[in-house]
Parts: C-alpha cells; sequence; structure tokens
C-alpha cells in the first residue's frame, strides 16, 4: 500500500477525511497524526476503526472530546444586538444559565438578587421569570452607564455582571463595583470588533495574578469557550475582538464564578 | 457611534462575511486613505486600479467609496493582488502589490482547504472559525511591509466616467450604450446579441 484515503466514522456516518495519505501517527490522548502525499497535515481526535490496505482504505471513529464543564455560569445578556441603548429605550437584560454563552435549562429566578449601580450606589432591582430566562427590565429613564450585576449564593456563588450604556459617550472612570471576584474592562470605551480589549481580574479589589480567564462570543460553535488565557502579574488579559456580538468573560477562583458580558455594537 | 461605521465593519457589512482576502483589502484601504490624506470618495475624487476580482476589491468599494457603478474602479482581469489607489485632488497614487508570501502560512492554506468544501462536520466548522480568528489577529496587527510592498507611481488616471446615450437594438429592442453597439447588416446591435444569436434573434 503507498498512500490510502483516511474516512472518518462520525455518528455512524461515514467522510472523507484526507485524500492520498501516506503517514498516520497515532498519539497520545486519541490524537492522530495525519499527512498526505501533497503535505496537507491534519490531527483529529480519533481512533483507528479499520484499515483495508487492498483498497487503500483506512477508517477512523471520531472520538468525542469530552469537555469537563464546571458548573452553570450566569450571565446578562443585553436585549439589544447595538452595544448600547439609546435614550429613552427600555432598557432590558436577560439572564441566564449554562455554559460558554450557551444556555442550559432556567436560572432559579427567585434565588437571585439583580443589583443596578450608577455613580457607586447600588440599587436593587427586579428579576421576572420568563420562559426560559430571568429579565432585568431597568426602564426607560436610565441614563449614562449602569453597572447591572446579579447574584447567586449557594455552594458556589456566582456572579453576572455587564455594563450598560444608555445614550452616546459616557467615558467617564468606571469603577469596580466591590463583587468579591470581578472582571473589569481596563478602559473603557466602545469596543469593536478588530480591536484588542483588557479586562482585568479583581479578588476583593486587588488583581489576581495567574488565574484562568475563558472568553467566548454569541454564537460560537466552539464546544468549549474558545479563548483561555491566564492574568498576568497585574491581573490583566488582553484579546483580540474578532467576532460579532457581545462576548462573554468568566472567571472562576474557590467558591467563586463571576462572569463580565461585553456589550459590542459589531 | 451610531453614524460613524468603522472602515472593517463597513467593509464586512459590504462583503456579508470575514476572510483574508477582505482583511488584506481593508489594510490597503486605510493605508491608502492615511498616504494620500484622502478620506471616502463621493463623486470621483479617487479611483482605484484593481488587478483582481478577489475579497479584498470588495473593502476597497466599501472602505474607499471606489465603485463598479460609479466607474471609479477600474478591474483588470490580471489575477494579481495589485491595486492602485489614485487621487484626483491630489494628483497622487500609490500601487500596493501583495507580497507573495503573506498568505501562505499553513493557517491560511488550511482555511483555504475548509472554504473549499462543501459541507463542513461541526468540528470543522468549530476549526474554521477559530482559524478566522487567528488570520484575523495576524493580518489587522502585521505591520503593512509584511503583507504590501508599496510604492508611488505617476499619476495616470483615466479620467471620469463618462456617460453615453442609450438607443435601442435593433434585434432584441433593449436599450444599450452607443459605445458598445456593433453595426451589422441588420442594424446597430447590443452585444449580446451579436455574440449569443449571431446577429439573429432567438429569445
Amino acid at each position: 500500500m503507498c498512500e490510502a484515503n483516511v474516512y472518518i466514522n462520525r455518528e455512524g456516518r461515514e467522510e472523507i477525511l484526507m485524500e492520498k495519505v501516506d503517514r498516520i501517527i497515532p498519539g497520545e490522548d486519541n490524537n492522530i497524526f495525519l499527512e498526505s502525499i501533497f503535505g496537507e497535515r491534519k490531527i483529529v481526535q480519533a481512533r483507528i476503526r479499520e484499515m483495508e490496505l487492498v483498497h487503500h482504505r483506512v477508517v477512523l471513529e471520531e472520538v468525542k472530546q469530552e469537555i469537563i464543564t464546571p458548573d452553570k455560569e450566569i450571565w446578562l445578556e443585553p436585549e439589544t444586538d447595538h452595544g448600547h441603548f439609546h435614550e429613552g429605550e427600555e432598557v432590558r437584560l436577560k439572564v441566564f444559565q449554562g455554559y460558554n454563552m450557551r444556555a442550559e435549562g432556567k436560572p432559579a429566578c427567585p434565588e437571585l438578587k439583580a443589583f443596578a449601580v450608577v455613580d457607586g450606589e447600588a440599587r436593587q432591582i427586579d428579576i421576572a421569570e420568563k420562559e426560559d430566562c430571568g429579565e432585568i427590565n431597568l426602564g426607560s429613564e436610565v441614563d449614562g452607564l449602569v453597572q447591572v450585576y446579579v447574584r447567586e449564593s449557594g455552594k458556589i456563588d456566582n456572579y453576572a455582571k455587564v455594563v450598560v450604556e444608555v445614550g452616546h459617550h459616557h467615558h467617564r472612570g468606571l469603577q469596580a463595583i466591590g463583587l468579591p471576584l470581578e472582571i473589569i474592562p481596563c478602559d473603557y470605551s466602545h469596543a469593536r470588533m478588530g480591536e484588542s480589549y483588557e479586562v482585568q481580574v479583581l479578588k476583593e479589589g486587588k488583581p489576581l495574578p495567574g488565574v484562568l480567564v475563558r472568553a467566548t462570543f454569541a454564537g460560537t460553535h466552539n464546544r468549549d469557550y474558545p479563548h483561555k488565557l491566564n492574568t498576568n502579574d497585574e491581573g490583566k488579559v488582553k484579546i483580540f475582538l474578532t467576532a460579532r456580538g457581545n462576548y462573554l468573560f468568566s472567571v472562576n477562583d474557590g467558591e467563586i464564578r463571576s462572569t463580565f458580558t461585553l456589550m459590542k455594537s459589531f | 457611534m451610531c453614524k460613524d461605521m468603522p472602515p472593517l465593519e463597513l467593509a464586512i457589512q459590504f462583503h456579508g462575511h470575514i476572510c483574508p482576502g477582505l482583511l488584506m483589502g481593508v489594510r490597503v484601504a486605510e493605508f491608502a486613505q492615511e498616504y494620500l490624506g484622502v478620506g471616502r470618495d463621493y463623486d470621483e475624487e479617487l479611483v482605484a486600479i484593481v488587478e483582481t476580482d478577489s475579497c479584498a476589491v470588495d473593502a476597497i468599494q466599501a472602505i474607499l467609496g471606489c465603485t463598479f457603478g460609479k466607474g471609479n474602479l477600474i478591474f483588470k482581469d490580471y489575477g494579481k493582488s495589485v491595486f492602485t489607489i489614485g487621487s484626483r485632488e491630489k494628483s497622487k497614487a500609490v500601487r500596493f502589490s501583495q507580497n507573495i508570501d503573506a498568505l501562505a502560512k499553513p493557517q491560511f492554506k488550511r482555511f483555504r482547504e475548509l472554504n473549499q468544501k462543501t459541507s463542513l462536520s461541526s468540528d470543522e466548522v468549530a476549526e474554521k472559525e477559530n482559524l478566522v480568528g487567528e488570520l484575523f489577529e495576524k493580518i489587522m496587527t502585521a505591520s503593512f511591509e509584511e503583507l504590501f510592498k508599496w510604492r508611488e507611481v505617476p499619476y495616470e488616471i483615466p479620467a471620469k466616467a463618462r456617460i453615453h446615450k442609450t438607443i435601442p437594438c435593433a434585434l432584441c429592442g433593449e436599450g444599450v450604450m452607443e459605445t458598445r453597439v456593433i453595426i451589422s447588416e441588420r442594424g446597430k446591435l447590443c452585444p449580446s446579441c451579436q455574440a449569443e444569436f449571431g446577429g439573429e434573434l432567438n429569445v
């Protein structure tokens, strides 16, 4: 056998994976390295199921990567895809529960407490129970920058935060609101695709170095968070925004989990 | 914020999706604006001569306002990633040539492979999404020299597009620009009647 076509069986369906393969090297953790005579290379998570040497055919079977997901997290999503609300517009936010911006089940709304923080002053707000999420309605009177957070107390304390801009050009300083574990934008401004965005993780108000920050975006096709970064000595991580829509940052430390939703206009 | 759409956004909205070719065009358009000291074209102040019909040209149309319909986008079908942008007001033109190895990295090759497939598995969809993100960052953060060579060229920009009289084709009766008419024994024909029906109406 000189070279073979390699097929992969995914959930009972066979499809061509690579043609004219002349190197197959099984590696660790179900990784298989393939190289074709054309120089194409690929690493797949699979095991060899069958080799038909006469027919120059190798069949692999996909091994699904098991994603160890932590307990479900909560996050906030604004009811606008515009990056901000306009003055006089009703400001509504949804509270979701799940992982990687994929909702799984409905959050236990009666167990949640929500607060709106303006100029350092927090006021409690209601969460209405909807079919698949919770909903916060700040009304149509708010203006400027409002930080909204939701707290879920339990074995793990969950926090979800979003910075909501109502009206235009509210770039005055944005302060941490004092959550036990909090993600804050380093330089608050309108975030857009094609720009770098930096956040800082604070624990009890102090920068938290060396902690894993996950980042994802609405509509990702990845099963797990596509970005995983560790904070530097100043507790900061920076990512380049390459997707449309809102981003979600998530961090765990001990028994606390905290998310921050970045509202983007595009 | 609501009114001023940044160049990248204009290009993506116009083109529909994000791909390496479009982003290369974004880099060219933004560089040309800065180099020539110009904004977006309003009424043929700028001219773009493009030697490819790749995705990059959509970014040039969207960001610079040099469009096919306005007549200030001139396409030369040379299959080269070369773009010449000129300003009538500044009497200045700059020519950009994409470096041959600018998109030669393995990630670009893999992106093209996935792009050519008619259907993708769910893993491949995720892989493509990650590749687009990776390439996006590479292209947008690379120095311009890594991507293109450029030089100012003599200002030889064609005159503004002219509007010609429209006359009816003797066969199909449809209007055709006077300068494109072919005079035959059957009368003044449009190029499509001449080419497709050999001068005989067959529709």
